[in-house]
């Protein structure tokens, strides 16, 4: 492939577009988790600014853009700015290979999942530059968490899509996507319903998010490994951990439900409603279970996720190769 | 090994259990009382502790059932309270019973130790004071405020009226 001056502008073009998409998604999920939140707990949630409290993102994101950056005392200068900037992004880059629509993908590369296993390797960079930099032991005990977790559950992930990618037989997200059919029961998530079941675990244990959310446990560590930031330090992390969970959400549609497929009419609208699914599947569970601790969150990566995950890819090798 | 596996599958299901809870209650009606627009009603205050309040007396609800013995004085770890006893011997009722709600913690000591019940925490809760001043409370003239307000409680009636009778 040749970096021609069409591909650049397409790049560009779709990098902006991502851009906008992250930005929105941070302030409509925010306002979604709230309300969740609210309604589960039986109360309103945001409630008092703008109609039924719409705009209380907006005005919160408005507050940390007009914050100080408080640069506390011995801190190490170079990572500390480096973090929240590393932790964004690369998130960028991830969003290019995700097929949203049959004909809209912003870079069509072959080995599209390669290129968002290998990149997302970043967001657990800048957790530990966070936390190492920011010199607080509750950084850094975020940053220590935040990696053993981080490094853990990518195994299982990695051992869930494998078993698609093996009986695709390709990288590409496209083609992952194309190999589904239109109905639910066409989709990988009936051929694979352990692989799916793993994914959506790991899903949760890399994204940081609650029940495993443990680098940035409240109770214990203040906020983890951003523990120091505030104002747009806090907002880069805090917009990439949105953005990473719409990532792992889009990934988990392309490769089990179906990507852009779906009854009647396939397209974009598709994959933007699964992809939300999972997201407040997401903000379900976090508003459901409690946190868990973190000896029995490795004990369900290493004792359960893991081989089962190596089972099923074996079963999974053995029937593609019996099967041609 | 099985047993593991079968201990998991059981935890596997109490989620699914707890997720179902959680996604009733996302469709449930809310709770909250949105304050200045709406007020709690009063059965659902029966459980807050307001400041301390006299109880009404017995046969005049004027007079406090308050014997003076200063139980509850030597109780109270904040030393909020003044009991200040009647220099006549015979009358036991005290001349003065002055409540710091500043001192205050809430809890319930006084209530707990009063021999005859005359204290009890009132409901009142959109209190609201401007000085410190304010929330000291003068609770003999309290009481007879709220018994010139309301001589029956609206829960008592049938109480009181067959009192009368007997
Ligand atoms: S509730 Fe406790 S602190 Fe308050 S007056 Fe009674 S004993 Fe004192
Ligand atoms: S304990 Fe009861 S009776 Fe004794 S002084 Fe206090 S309020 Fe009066």
């Amino acid at each position: 492939m040749d970096l021609s001056l069409v591909t650049f502008a397409q790049i560009l073009v779709a990098v902006l577009a991502i851009i906008g998409l992250m930005v929105a998604n941070a302030v409509v999920m925010v306002y979604v988790e709230r309300k969740a939140a609210g309604f589960i707990q039986r109360r309103p949630g945001p409630y008092e600014v703008g109609p039924w409290g719409t705009i209380q993102a907006i005005c919160d994101s408005m507050k940390l853009l007009a914050k100080q950056i408080f640069v506390p005392a011995n801190v190490d200068w170079v990572l500390f700015f480096l973090a929240p900037v590393l932790a964004f992004f690369p998130v960028l880059l991830l969003f290019l290979p995700i097929p949203f629509g049959p004909y809209l993908t912003g870079l069509a590369v072959p080995d599209g999942i390669v290129l968002i296993l290998a990149f997302a390797g970043f967001g657990v960079l800048s957790n530990l530059f966070a936390g190492w930099a920011s010199n607080n032991k509750y950084g850094l005990l975020g940053a220590a968490r935040a990696v053993s977790q981080s490094v853990a559950y990518e195994i299982p992930l990695i051992l869930a899509l494998l078993a698609i990618i093996f009986q695709t037989g390709s990288l590409s997200l496209t083609e992952i996507v194309e190999a589904q059919g239109s109905y639910p029961w066409q989709w990988n998530i009936l051929v694979q319903p352990l692989a799916f079941f793993i994914y959506l675990v790991s899903l949760v244990g890399e994204t940081n998010r609650a029940p495993f959310d443990l680098p940035e446990a409240e109770s214990e560590l203040t906020a983890g490994f951003h523990t120091e930031y505030s104002g747009m330090g806090f907002a880069l992390f805090f917009l990439s951990e949105y953005a990473n969970m719409l990532l792992v959400s889009f990934v988990c549609a392309t490769f089990f439900l179906g990507g852009y497929k779906g009854p009647f009419l396939d397209g974009i609208w598709w994959t933007f409603i699964k992809a939300y699914l999972i997201m407040f599947f997401i903000v379900w569970i976090r508003w459901t279970f409690p946190r868990v601790r973190f000896d029995q969150l490795l004990n369900i990566n290493w004792k359960w996720l893991l081989p089962l995950g190596l089972i099923n890819l074996w079963i999974t090798a053995i029937i593609v190769k019996l099967l041609p | 090994m099985i047993r593991a596996i079968w201990d998991n599958l059981k935890g596997l299901y109490s989620l699914l259990v707890g997720m179902k809870i959680t996604l009733i209650f996302l469709f449930s009606p809310q709770k909250t009382v949105h304050y200045p627009r709406k007020t709690v009603e009063r059965e659902n205050l029966i459980t807050y502790r307001g400041p301390l309040e006299l109880t009404r007396g017995k046969t005049d609800p004027a007079v406090t059932r308050c014997i003076s013995c200063q139980m509850c004085v030597k109780a109270c770890p904040g030393h909020c309270l003044t009991v200040v006893k009647n220099p006549e011997k015979s009358v036991k009722a005290p001349i003065e019973w002055k409540y710091d709600f500043t001192l205050c913690c809430l809890c319930g000591a006084c209530v707990e130790t009063c021999p005859t019940s005359a204290l009890a925490f009132s409901h009142r809760i959109y209190l609201v004071a401007r000085t410190r001043e304010e929330l000291i409370f003068d609770l003999l003239a309290d009481l007879k405020a709220r018994v010139e307000e309301t001589p029956v409680l609206p829960g008592e009636e049938g109480a009181s009226a067959e009192a009368a009778q007997g």
